[in-house]
């Protein structure tokens, strides 16, 4: 009562001072784009309509893509699995009717980059073959890992539009989710798919959410609805009465269906920056996926169809479809009476987040909530920035759009990291209130593809470098180690050839002789050899003995020249016999002064001689 | 008596600092040359010997020595130039005129109908991203390829090319929006 008295204030208000709408939630910024729901919730819903072709992408979902399980010519039928999960993050593919399989190639996905991937085609005949309980389910999983098991069997994802593989994201052990939150807001302008299939289906939402918290052992189940949705409000109040799933009316404001918006709106919870939501106990599901989840666990029937709006300002019959997946958009299209002729890319997505398809013949896939045919307007030029800060009151992460858009303008990456790029939800609201019609949203999705591809790069790098360091120093070692072998079977070359005249002799002669006595031949050699070897090393002996015989030689040579100088110093002695200090020792004495002039000069001489002589005979010993 | 006590209370401070500075020189003594670490950090690691220098390291070495230009990383282009020029202080220097743009990221693919087995390229390759063996059919691991190009003049049957990654899914980028049309501030 107090909520609605509230409420009441801020509408009269709200036409004077429009963001007075911004007080009756929790989470910053926000904006109130023209709705435009009503436009398709004119008609009822659509069911059965079977394609000329079904076009199944093997990539429906975030992670690897599937691998085929069928051929060619194959004939399948509605629910058999023709694309298995591939190892990891992966989610398998169903046949959404029976018919041929007609082709697996490469067309083009409704994706952003207009890419072709392999897809599997199905020609569907009038048979409607079906496998019944396609999962085998004989009864609900008892326990956590059986359950996941089945939503990977199931080919469950995300069904809000990130297509993340719903069994990855949950906890392997009850206990964990405190909080498990039922997405219905469904906050972007024109669809309303989730508001049709909670009209429809409540019953089947609610019994998925029961089983998980039960499974889960979950405190507390809340579903958020917008307050734009009376109807899917009051059918999800029915279908939870007498149960513990509380239904809570939240504002209608863009971006409400956010992950990170709703949680802060519900709980009160704010998922910090680079954290899931499973990190603080929270899990977010969105309706059609737990209509999903249901419809494995009751009837064993994996997911080949969804909700799809097919709305846009160019249709004159926008409606809602159970659309098989695999159909494509201008089938759809085309049954909502176009108007004008339908010759402009029709986008996937509501018109804040969703993208222009590169063609219109692209398939529904898992994630397809919307196909939007708007005319192409005169889009308004961008024009420079006028620093006005509309983008920052409007950011609903807090970030600041403004610096964002400069630094990736500058392509100053590190410095759009640094302001939390990564925590952008992507959902366009800066650039909605843009008053110079910037693509804010553009550049930050480029730049963190940027971000992404420079810290891709620097891993490879790193991965680069340590390969060219581990083949340098395996090329160092296999170098060293060449040469280590070299220098030892150098010297086990040398080592041979000293021994070689002893120990391979008698092996020259052995040819002839029988292996008997070459064995004894070889014994005595060995023989031999040891005991050369015995006494003394070859080497050695061989050694000392030429060493021997030199210093013999050089003593003989010795011994003569000394007897040369002894005769020397004979003769000088006697050509001075009155020498009175006669030189005892050593011929090197000169005569004294006393002696003649003519005997000093000859005893001179000779002494000179002998000097000479023994000099020389020592230079000749001692070389 | 101040003046004498304040000299020495002046003394004794410059004495404990200048300790202080030697044990911290000491202590805190930074091994290797960081200059070069840092500028080995901004060459792309394609280990291709476009500059002159057996590798990226040596390179980034004769860098710091202040013995090599800053503009011969051919793979980094003119963004790497203009990083190691700011890291040395020095004047950037033009490219040569085919490498101002860093080029885009290739990768070599083998003909294995063509390849003979004769393990030159495994030889030349820089990262050890060729496996095969002497007269067996050789083959790229496209993950450690760093484009180099360094096994393409040695194959004598010229089997080797050099391609662009293919676009996908994993690999796509969404592209930026065009500033031409915005009026420049």
């Amino acid at each position: 009562m107090k909520a609605s008295l509230r409420q009441k204030i801020i509408n009269l208000i709200a036409p004077i001072y429009p963001m007075a709408k911004r007080w009756l939630y929790h989470f910053h910024g926000g904006v109130f784009p023209k709705y435009n729901k009503s436009l398709s919730l004119r008609q009822p819903l659509r069911t059965g309509y079977i394609p000329k072709q079904l076009i199944l992408p093997l990539q429906q979902h975030m992670g690897g893509a599937a691998l085929p399980c069928v051929e060619i010519g194959e004939q399948v039928k509605k629910f058999q699995m023709i694309a298995q999960a591939a190892k990891g993050l992966s989610a398998p593919v169903h046949a959404p009717a029976s018919g041929k399989i007609v082709a697996i190639e490469q067309r083009i996905l409704p994706h952003a980059s207009g890419l072709a991937e392999p897809c599997i085609v199905i020609e569907p005949d009038a048979k409607q073959d079906t496998v019944e309980n396609a999962l085998g389910i004989v009864e609900k999983p008892k326990n956590i890992a059986e359950f996941k098991q089945l939503l990977l069997n199931a080919g469950i994802v995300g069904m809000g539009g990130a297509g993340f593989p719903t069994f990855a994201k949950l906890p392997d052990h009850p206990g964990k989710i405190k909080h498990l939150i039922i997405n219905g807001a469904e906050c972007e302008p024109f669809i309303t798919c989730d508001d049709l299939l909670m009209q429809t289906h409540a019953p089947e939402i609610v019994r998925a959410a029961l089983f998980m918290a039960d499974l889960f052992d979950v405190e507390n189940v809340i579903c958020g609805i917008e307050t734009n949705k009376p109807q899917a409000i009051a059918a999800m109040r029915q279908a939870c009465q007498a149960t513990r799933v509380r239904v809570e009316e939240v504002a209608t404001v863009y971006p409400m269906g956010g992950q990170k918006q709703l949680t802060q709106e519900l709980v009160g919870l704010e998922i910090p920056s680079g954290l899931h939501s499973i990190d603080i106990g929270v899990v977010m599901m969105n309706v059609a996926t737990l209509r999903a989840i249901t419809q494995a666990l009751e009837l064993g029937q994996p997911l080949v169809s969804r909700f799809v709006t097919v709305s846009g300002m160019g249709l004159k019959q926008p409606f809602n479809i159970d659309a098989l997946l695999g159909t494509p958009f201008n089938e759809l299209v085309e049954l909502a009476q176009p108007e004008p002729k339908l010759d402009y890319p029709l986008l996937m997505g509501g018109p804040m987040m969703g993208f222009a398809v590169a063609h219109n013949d692209v398939p529904v896939i898992k994630t397809t909530n919307c196909i939007l045919a708007n005319p192409p307007e005169t889009s308004d030029e961008p024009m420079a920035c006028i620093r006005c800060g509309e983008c920052a009151e409007a950011c609903p992460v807090n970030l600041l759009p403004q610096q964002l858009y400069w630094h990736a303008r500058a392509h100053e990456y590190d410095k759009t990291e640094q302001l939390n790029l990564f925590d952008c939800i992507e959902c366009g609201c800066c650039s909605f209130v843009c008053p110079s019609h910037i693509p804010l949203v553009q550049y930050y999705r480029h730049a963190k593809a940027e971000v992404r591809e420079i810290k891709q790069q620097a891993k490879l790098t790193e991965i680069a470098k340590q390969r060219y360091d581990a083949r340098e120093a395996r090329l160092e070692r296999d170098k060293q180690e060449r040469e280590a072998k070299l220098a030892a079977k150098k010297a086990a070359v040398k080592k041979q050839a000293n021994e070689a005249p002893k120990t391979e002799k008698p092996a020259a002669d052995a040819p002839k002789l029988s292996a008997r006595e070459k064995a004894i031949q070889a014994a005595k050699a060995r023989q031999t050899a040891a005991k050369n070897l015995n006494p003394e090393d070859p080497k050695s002996t061989k050694n000392s003995s030429t060493e021997s015989s030199k210093s013999e030689m050089s003593a003989e040579e010795k011994r003569k020249a000394a007897m040369a100088a002894a005769k020397a110093r004979a003769v000088a002695k006697k050509s001075s016999p009155e020498e009175p200090n006669n030189t005892k020792d050593s011929g090197t004495e000169l005569p004294k002064p006393e002696t003649s002039v003519e005997d000093k000069r000859k005893a001179a001489m000779e002494a000179a001689k002998a000097k000479a002589a023994a000099r020389k005979a020592q230079q000749e010993t001692n070389p | 008596m101040t003046m004498l006590a304040g000299i020495l209370i002046f003394l004794g401070l410059a004495l404990v600092f200048g300790l202080l500075l030697g044990y911290a020189a000491v202590r805190f003594k930074v091994e290797g040359d960081p200059l070069a670490d840092i500028i080995d950090q901004k060459l792309p690691q394609t280990q291709c010997g476009q500059c002159g220098y057996p590798g990226c390291r040596p390179y980034a070495e004769a860098l710091a020595k202040g013995e090599a230009e800053v503009n011969l990383c051919i793979p980094g282009g003119e963004p790497t130039m203009i990083e190691i020029a700011e890291i040395l202080k020095v004047e950037p220097k033009p490219m040569e005129a085919e490498a101002t743009e860093p080029k885009p990221k290739m990768v070599a693919v083998i003909d294995e109908d063509i390849c003979i087995g004769c393990v030159l390229c495994i030889k030349a390759c820089p990262v050890d991203a060729i496996v095969g063996t002497t007269k067996m059919m050789h083959t790229v691991i496209e993950k450690e390829c760093t484009g180099c190009e360094l096994c393409v003049p040695v194959c004598p049957v010229d089997c080797i090319d050099m391609v662009m990654e293919k676009p996908s899914l994993t690999n796509w980028k969404w592209p930026e929006p065009k500033v031409a049309a915005e009026r420049s501030e």
